[in-house]
């Protein structure tokens, strides 16, 4: 499930510089440059069976989360939405029925393979009049101020190497009244869900990575990096300090999964 | 409750309608062409679905950001009363605030539905069977609502006929009848009888003037 966007996780993910030597690559400490080789890597080599996977991991289940935030967008006919670590592009199929022929949605990823997917995928369903497809990164989104009514990120903000400069890169971007949905993977409410989340993500994960893609050690990676993602409250204060008002978030599946919202003011 | 569920209750809904709309062009084409939510609110368990129209059939979720142009709030039991007979809010039990006209819009879809249930069998049974199990399928609803008919007159028959407990609608009517007949013949009289009271006071009053005119003199 997870994502694609820029490859790097720190731990403390806020001082760039202090981390510029060292970062983690799940548990593992790497240096900052090689991690982005190697997330990279790792969603090279997921992108193929990226959806088949989801599927299976979550039990078709992240269909649900992603419906829930196509709810939370209020996102109308006529509106721009940027799509950030689209992936395959799930949110950004449903935005652009949603949005009409008026409407612009782009779909974007930092990794060239699941954009590829994910334009392909898309093309095969027919949508052709309002997407448009951008290999770009979450940090220094190229786009002028004030451009996109709603700007989602799912499953893409653990993998940033800094969330904080991305928060503020896509409150630049965002129309005052616009708003930021995050959809993350997210610490569990419950003490009995949270210990059979780790048992699941630790061991069952890996194993159904290697036998449905042969690579046991990105869907290690995967777990690793969502234990080393912002909980819930954590994640709020950050949009809250990049700028955001009225931020608010969901828990769903028992905090598995949050969705975190944000205005522009 | 947990979005979720919320979520996977929705997508339920929506795909059970949409997967039979796709059997009725028409229906689809009109949908697609409405505008404006249609809110959907029980009272118990409380809970507000939003419905509107797409090209893709309908769209429901349990959050709208858009304005709700037309809210029907009820029971479920009531609601759902409602969708089986679509023809009177009058004692539904169902509460209707906003626009008519929306409301009026899907009650006139709901109506004139037509579902094509041998196509949709035939995608899945194949072109024999499919016709003939739709067939077979629309045949048994039609009896059985044919059967539910029957012997819900049958049992009003013997509660009124037979066992006597409740009269019959005739009887009720001629029972009906008499009490107007004996209510509008006691205020008949109660008019006649103020006439008379009215009559024979004037002139006791008139009656008195004259003796005391006749005193003075």
């Amino acid at each position: 499930m997870s994502s694609k966007e820029q490859p790097d996780v720190k731990v403390d993910n806020n001082e760039a510089s202090e981390a510029s030597q060292k970062t983690h690559f799940g548990f593992e400490e790497v240096r900052t440059e090689d991690k982005a080789e190697r997330v990279a890597g790792v969603f090279h080599s997921v992108a193929s069976k990226y959806d088949l996977m989801n599927d299976l991991m979550s039990g078709g289940v992240h269909r649900l989360w992603k419906r829930f935030t196509i709810e939370i967008s209020g996102v109308r006919p006529g509106h721009k939405v940027l799509d950030i670590a689209g992936g395959t592009g799930d949110l950004a199929y449903k935005f652009s029925k949603l949005v009409g022929d008026g409407g612009q949605v782009i779909l974007s990823d930092i990794n060239s393979s699941m954009l590829n997917v994910g334009r392909d995928r898309l093309i095969d369903r027919g949508v052709n009049n309002n997407v448009q497809y951008a290999q770009l990164d979450a940090q220094s989104l190229p786009f002028v101020d004030d451009t996109f009514d709603c700007i989602t990120i799912a499953f893409g903000l653990r993998n940033v190497t800094d969330k904080d400069l991305a928060l503020r890169s896509i409150l630049r971007v965002l129309k005052p009244g616009g708003r930021l949905l995050v959809l993350e993977f997210s610490k569990p409410q419950n003490s009995l869900l949270e210990k059979v989340y780790d048992q699941y993500s630790f061991r069952l994960l890996p194993f159904m990575g290697k036998l449905i893609t042969n690579d046991a050690d990105s869907y290690r990676y995967l777990a690793e990096s969502i234990r080393m993602h912002p909980d819930q409250e954590t994640l709020k204060n950050m949009m809250d300090e990049a700028g955001f008002t009225n931020t608010e978030f969901y828990n769903m599946t028992g905090g598995v999964v949050a969705l975190h919202k944000g205005i522009k003011p | 409750m947990d979005p979720s569920i919320y979520a996977a209750m929705t997508a339920s809904i929506e795909s059970v309608i949409n997967t039979a709309l796709r059997y009725d062009p028409a229906s689809l084409q009109k949908i697609a062409g409405i505008s404006g939510v249609l809110a959907i609110h029980s009272t118990r368990p409380a809970l507000t679905l939003y419905c509107c129209g797409s090209s893709d059939g309908v769209r429901i979720a349990t959050h709208c950001e858009s304005p709700v142009a037309t809210q029907l709030s009820g029971s479920p039991v009531a609601l759902i009363a409602l969708l089986k007979k679509p023809t009177t809010l009058a004692n539904s039990g169902v509460e209707l605030t906003g626009s008519v006209g929306l409301l009026q819009r899907w009650q006139a879809i709901l109506n004139e539905l037509d579902i094509d249930w041998e196509d949709a069998t035939s995608t899945v049974l194949g072109d024999v069977a499919g016709p003939l199990t739709a067939k077979t399928i629309l045949g048994g609803l039609n009896w059985t609502r044919q059967q539910s008919a029957e012997q819900t007159r049958l049992l009003k028959e013997y509660i009124t006929e037979e066992l006597r407990v409740t009269p019959s609608k005739p009887e009720l009517k001629i029972f009906n009848d008499a009490v107007s007949a004996i209510k509008m013949d006691a205020e008949r009289l109660q008019a006649r009888f103020s006439q008379l009271l009215d009559t024979d006071n004037l002139n006791a009053r008139r009656s008195s003037e004259h003796n005391q005119k006749d005193n003075s003199e």
